[in-house]
């Protein structure tokens, strides 16, 4: 007559609800930071009892479980009675995941590689100066494609840079993929804002300038509009941005100031259209420029805007899918306007990249250490790196290092393609060459930070050689107050000239 | 008879200014402007501890449940997210002294942490550097204290600060 019916005490073993014994069932109450569940479980269960039933509730592995009461925490041998714990009562529960979080949500880490890896094509690695880290780590110019394997194996674990798809012909494509991706999931974002690199990067202006500048929009835009190479060069300016695109809480906050002096000109009669005409002057193409270092905005398609000159390389064919309508939000250049001329420029906050007098250049927290920072192989490399920043040293100072990066700075094709249609006017003769010293001096401070040292040793007067033989046809003499001048606005001519001007008694 | 009403006059007047202090505690609004003695203020405590009022993030509780001067008490914090402190559980000593709630009570962290007012060696939260500690008003209580010293992870100048490694508690 051995029935298993379950509710014999003496073959009892297993803890069903209703199981030990004739204790009476107690209903505690079981709560996470984010969750809350009530347990039904007998008042004499013991504390590894009492999870197994949490672990079935909240589906989580029992060893994962944190049980506190009053203050203690519970252990596994003990008894829900030794602790006190009555009907009715409360229990915290932590759900201790691997790595991140407190609550069983794991945030989902930047793993996926960016974009379309297009095999190990190495040739020219076309990195866009904005947003791009890591070409000393790229693969090298070399036009057999074997080759960049064999010199990456030899960093170690740089192996997985071949997913990077560096190779990738149409770079600006990678850069729009990592970018959806990044936008789309903002923990990622702050993992990245988080990495020492990144910080290092955004601390030193120059940089932020150089990589700004560096691009042809923006060159043409400051052409266009002095205030704005203005508001580049006041290195106040350029801090306070920096800080607002590294602190995005900060960054709401502004955005939320300007708003409302925005709608406090709008009252101003006349205002509006002010504000229209400062729109169409200044904040469009500084839009179309910021976009157009990230991919092409979607939108502008869509509003009619025929203010695309400057917006689409005219060389190259459009190769991006089109945009996913049901995707995660783009940035949308529609409800935007701006107030007057350099003082209060706001936008619409849907986009980090959206330009504003807090971050006139668009700079986007989620535009740097973009990318390369996503694949795993990357991510572990910049791991060992910033752990050991001897490493680093090392790694730039091998003379093979050495020649594949100065070489990486001659190879023309590094450059972004120039926007055809607009001509370069005077001041700068050869726009080509232009941008290739730009970006040359751009890679090298990159370079120069890494190294945390001298790694290069091209002093300033070679980098400006070019700008000093301007200067100096335009009448300026004196070659040290020149240089001066071109060492502290970064090699901007126009900004150099107005610091000698105003550095004379007028 | 004047007597006889005198009397009755008393007797409800005690029984009146009992009820009051109940109503007060009950609602778990400590600041009445009215001394309420510790001992009420402490059970009070202690049952919300075993409630779990709040948001799940702290808890505390006596250290022995026979204590019958209920003077120390165990707290606990769980690291907030974001912070240097995410996924940890940091457990601490709280006693209230005889004068309790008129003076803060002291507070010592049993994990190691490295927090800005905590000192290093030895864990005690140093109450001038805490402002509920520094500026102490009768209302505030147990949970307040462990509330606030959470926050005060999530401020900029703590989140950040590198930390021991998990499960080590000071020797005392």
């Amino acid at each position: 007559m051995a029935e298993n019916s379950g509710t014999d005490p003496a073959v009892e073993t297993n803890t069903e609800e209703n199981a030990a014994a004739s204790a009476t069932i107690i209903k505690v109450t079981v709560k996470t930071p984010k969750d809350k569940e009530e347990i039904a479980i007998a008042e004499d269960s013991s504390v590894s009892q009492f999870k197994e039933e949490i672990s079935k509730r909240f589906k989580a592995k029992q060893d994962q479980l944190v049980l506190i009461f009053a203050g203690k925490i519970l252990k596994d041998g003990d008894t829900l009675g030794q602790h006190g714990i009555k009907d009715g009562l409360t229990v915290h529960l932590v759900i201790k995941t691997a790595q991140k979080s407190s609550s069983g949500s794991s945030q989902t880490s930047a793993s996926s590689g960016p974009g379309p890896s297009q095999g190990n094509t190495a040739g020219t690695a076309n990195p866009s100066p904005a947003g791009n880290l890591g070409t000393p780590q790229g693969s090298g110019p070399s036009p057999t494609p074997t080759q960049p394997p064999n010199i990456l194996a030899g960093f170690g674990d740089l192996s997985g840079l071949s997913n990077l798809g560096m190779g990738s012909a149409n770079f600006m494509e990678l850069q729009q993929q990592m970018q959806r991706q990044l936008m789309s999931n903002p923990e990622m974002l702050s993992q990245i804002m988080e990495n020492p690199l990144v910080q290092s990067m955004m601390s030193n202006p120059d940089l932020m300038r150089q990589m700004i500048v560096a691009n042809p929009q923006m060159q043409q835009l400051m052409e266009r509009n002095p205030e704005i190479s203005h508001m580049l060069n006041n290195p106040e300016l350029m801090r306070q941005t920096m800080e607002l695109a590294r602190n995005p809480a900060m960054m709401q906050e502004m955005m939320r100031n300007q708003d409302r002096a925005l709608s406090n000109l709008e009252s101003i009669p006349g205002g509006y259209n002010a504000l229209r005409r400062m729109y169409t002057d200044i904040q469009e193409p500084m839009f179309s420029a910021a976009r157009e270092q990230f991919g092409n905005n979607p939108f502008s398609a869509l509003g009619g805007n025929t203010d695309n000159s400057g917006v689409q390389p005219s060389r190259t064919e459009n190769r991006e899918p089109l945009p996913n309508p049901w995707g995660p939000p783009d940035a949308s250049a529609a409800t935007t306007t701006t107030a007057s001329g350099t003082a209060t420029t706001t936008s619409s906050t849907t986009s980090s990249t959206t330009p504003s007098v807090s971050n006139p250049l668009g700079i986007s927290s989620s535009s740097l250490g973009n990318g390369m920072f996503n694949s795993p192989g990357m991510q572990s490399l910049m791991q060992q790196i910033s752990e050991n920043p001897q490493l680093m040293q090392n790694m730039l100072s091998a003379p093979y290092m050495r020649t594949m990066m100065q070489s990486l700075s001659q190879n023309p094709d590094i450059n972004p393609p120039p926007s055809g249609p607009a001509p370069a006017p005077a001041p700068t003769p050869t726009p080509a060459a232009g941008t290739n010293t730009a970006q040359q001096q751009l890679m090298q401070q990159m370079l120069q930070m890494f190294a945390g040292g001298n790694a290069l040793t091209q002093t300033p007067e070679v980098r400006f050689q070019q700008q000093l033989e301007q200067l100096s046809a335009m009448g300026f003499i004196n070659r040290e107050a020149n240089l001066q001048a071109l060492i502290a606005t970064g090699g901007d001519i126009n900004a150099a000239i107005e610091r000698l001007l105003g550095s004379q008694p007028s | 008879m004047t007597t006889f009403l005198k009397l009755n006059f008393n007797t409800v007047i005690i029984p009146h200014t009992v009820t009051r202090h109940y109503q007060l505690i009950a609602t778990g609004k400590f600041d009445t402007g009215v001394k309420v003695p510790r001992n009420f203020r402490l059970l009070e405590e202690l049952e919300e501890g075993q409630k779990g009022v709040g948001d799940g993030t702290v808890s505390w509780g006596l250290e022995d449940d026979e204590d019958m001067t209920l003077t120390r008490w165990t707290g606990m914090i769980i690291g907030p997210a974001r912070t240097n402190y995410e996924n940890r559980i940091y457990s601490l000593k709280v006693e209230c002294g005889p004068k309790y709630p008129e003076v803060p009570p002291t507070v010592r962290f049993v994990t190691k942490i490295s927090m800005n007012g905590i000192n290093n060696s030895n864990g005690m939260v140093d109450a001038r550097s805490i402002p509920i500690l520094a500026k102490w008003q009768n209302s505030y209580s147990i949970k307040v204290v462990l509330q606030e010293l959470r926050r005060l992870m999530m401020s900029k100048e703590n989140m950040k600060l590198p930390q021991p490694p998990e499960g080590q508690t000071y020797s005392n």
